[in-house]
């Protein structure tokens, strides 16, 4: 039960509903065989962007190409597209049988060739036993597993999943989290996948479009995002803790900006000898305390968050605060208000356009 | 609905416990009393019936049942052959057609209106309600002129017309609210499945309403069945129905024959306890339809 996954592209693909505009020149493709992730909160596009894969919606504007073939306005029967709803949008009225069987049924399969792949889904997902069951009767998980099932019967070459782990327990989201990768080596499908989630994009997608406003805004692998992220969007979406922000001054000689906790070298990075309103960037993980010796920045000690082998440390100079992650031993007897002098890594800094919040590299 | 609890299935004493089951059965026996008191008039002879104080304990009798279909008409004439199974066949399939008709048609319109919404959809809905605001009185007489000339006023056909248009803004208006409580998601899962608009109509959408259907039937057919007003001005003798027909049987040289009117009230119950009987699973589960979240 192996086929190849097909290639996708979407090409300005804009759609509007009444005044509202759901996709503004979306742009993006997929390889063959890709694990993809739409990643962005709720209401920037995401399952509009699915649908319109699909087929349930037409776009205004703009191509959609799955496997070298323009489908903007084919019918949905015939693109090899499946996808899981995040409500799964199982049938409720028949059994989990009939619910596998449904697809086939509708493409005119023979019933022995359809009695015998209901039960080969029903083994690779582990529900044999739940065949003459309704869905309603069903745990969270199971009817996911329903609804993977009654996509990847018919066999398509790309699977999309809308939100595919919101609907389930945290537990439960770890066990699927793999099984989804299994299922996607197992079938060598293309799977996008949509999630409010970083988390989930990170983990799972091997490459990541981050969305804004029905527009792709950055895409890369996660590497690639949290190394570089292109704006102030992706650079606060992706990483957690989150990274932090500071407002910053270009001093004019073309290495250091001007902030609240003192001055910090901008690092081998070239810069234009400008003065100008700059916002730093700069993660948790990439401050660490001043040892003797180190040209440190003065800062006192604001919050502490342990967390087991790690502490979040926040640490404020005028008003403005970082988030740092220490080891916990280096934390250990630290009190609200101690002077916490601290050491950005100039490399590991990153400039944005204070303006537009576009990074400057 | 009074008597919903006299024909659900025994389940013994409940977690509710004796005090709240024995109150319910006394709030239920207030309620069914008249029913009952019907059923008890229809066993009793006529000086039973008469009698002062009323009897609880009398030897039951058929014979309102079999006057019902044959009796004499005046005092000392033979017995003869009334048109009664003509007006119960009438009444059922005059009902049962009409109820039909309106839930064919009406479930289509609904199904339109809720997933293929017009350009002013909730004035179109309303409009449709409309025709259920006047009193009936208001509309007959425009009606019976109509009937009149189109000539079908005392035919099967004008009455079930008329009776199925009249099922038809609560046909559309709850079977709407039934699809409105649909997934849109199961639907466009069953477009990408690979079916057609009609296939999802028919395979999907359909089978899931199958209690709100039941439940429109029951309040179709109880408001079809007791209808009186239009029947009694378009019923042609051939057509005539069972209530028709009951208050014509007042009348008569020996009085009010109140047992033989009990007899036809409870046979008259019959058809419509059976229906509500058989469908009573669906039905309580259409009535709740929407006011439990899933």
């Amino acid at each position: 039960m192996s086929q190849t996954g097909a290639s996708l592209s979407l090409a300005n693909v804009s759609k509007f509903y009444g005044r509202v505009r759901a996709l503004d020149g979306l742009t993006f493709d997929v390889k063959p065989g890709q694990f993809f992730a739409l990643f962005g909160p709720s209401s920037v596009g995401k399952t509009t962007t699915l649908r319109t894969i699909a087929g349930l919606v037409r776009p205004d504007a703009g191509t959609v190409t799955i496997a070298g073939r323009d489908v903007t306005d084919a019918p949905i029967a015939g693109r090899g597209v499946s996808m899981v709803f995040q409500s799964f949008a199982l049938y409720p009225h028949l059994t989990v049988y009939d619910n596998f069987a449904y697809p086939l049924r509708e493409a005119k399969v023979a019933s022995a060739e359809i009695d015998r792949r209901v039960k080969e889904t029903a083994e690779t997902l582990k529900l044999t036993h739940r065949l003459e069951r309704k869905p309603s009767t069903l745990s969270g998980g199971e009817q996911q597993r329903v609804a993977l099932g009654r996509s990847l019967i018919r066999r398509p070459s790309i699977l999309l999943l809308d939100e595919p782990l919101t609907n389930l327990d945290a537990k439960l989201r770890n066990d699927m989290r793999a099984e989804l990768k299994r299922l996607h080596r197992q079938f060598g499908l293309t799977v996008i996948f949509a999630t409010p989630d970083e988390l989930e994009a990170l983990s799972m997608g091997e490459e990541i479009a981050v969305m804004r406003d029905g527009a792709v805004v950055q895409r890369g692998t996660p590497d690639e995002l949290y190394e570089a992220p292109a704006n102030l969007y992706v650079a606060t979406k992706i990483g957690s803790p989150h990274m932090n922000l500071i407002d910053a001054t270009e001093r004019g000689d073309a290495k250091s900006f001007d902030t609240p906790f003192g001055i910090v070298g901008a690092g081998a990075r070239a810069m234009a000898n400008a003065k100008g309103k700059r916002i730093l960037g700069i993660r948790p993980n990439d401050i660490r305390l001043a040892r003797t010796g180190d040209t440190a920045l003065a800062a006192t000690v604001h919050l502490i968050e342990p967390l087991g082998d790690v502490t979040i440390v926040s640490v404020e100079a005028n008003g403005q605060t970082l988030r740092m992650v220490l080891p916990e031993q280096q934390a250990i007897g630290m009190k609200m208000g101690d002077a916490a002098p601290i050491v950005i890594d100039p490399a590991k800094i990153h400039v944005f356009e204070a303006g537009t919040g576009e990074a400057i590299r | 609905m009074a008597a919903g609890g006299f024909f659900r299935r025994s389940h013994g004493v409940g977690e509710a416990g004796w005090g709240r089951t024995i109150f319910a059965a006394v709030i239920s026996f207030i309620y069914f009393f008249p029913v009952l008191w019907i059923i008890l008039t229809a066993f009793k002879t006529m000086n039973d019936v008469l009698a002062v104080p009323p009897k609880f304990l009398f030897t039951p009798t058929l014979e309102n049942f079999v006057g019902v279909f044959s009796r004499p008409f005046s005092a000392g004439a033979d017995s003869q052959a009334t048109n009664f199974d003509l007006y119960f066949f009438n009444s059922i399939f005059i009902a049962g057609s009409s109820v039909f008709f309106a839930l064919v048609i009406g479930t289509l319109a609904a199904f339109g209106f809720s997933r293929y919404p017009l350009k002013g959809n909730d004035t179109y809905l309303f409009i449709i309600l409309t025709t259920r605001m006047l009193p009936a009185i208001v509309v007959i007489i425009p009606i019976i002129l109509m009937f009149r000339v189109v000539g079908l006023a005392g035919s099967y056909t004008g009455i079930i017309a008329l009776y199925t248009a009249f099922n038809l803004p609560f046909t559309i208006w709850m079977m709407k609210s039934f699809f409105d409580e649909l997934s849109p998601d199961v639907e466009d899962a069953a477009r990408l499945d690979g079916s057609s608009d009609t296939r999802v109509f028919l395979k999907i959408c359909l089978p899931q309403v199958v209690a709100g259907l039941a439940a429109t039937a029951v309040f179709g057919l109880i408001l079809t069945w007791n209808e009186y007003l239009f029947a009694l001005l378009l019923s042609g003798v051939e057509t005539r129905t069972v209530p028709v027909a009951m208050a014509q049987t007042i009348g008569g040289d020996i009085g009010v024959r109140w047992g033989l009117l009990a007899a036809i009230e409870t046979l008259f119950l019959i058809p419509v306890i059976l229906v509500v009987f058989f469908l009573q699973n669906h039905l309580l589960r259409g009535v709740t339809f929407g006011t439990i979240k899933r």
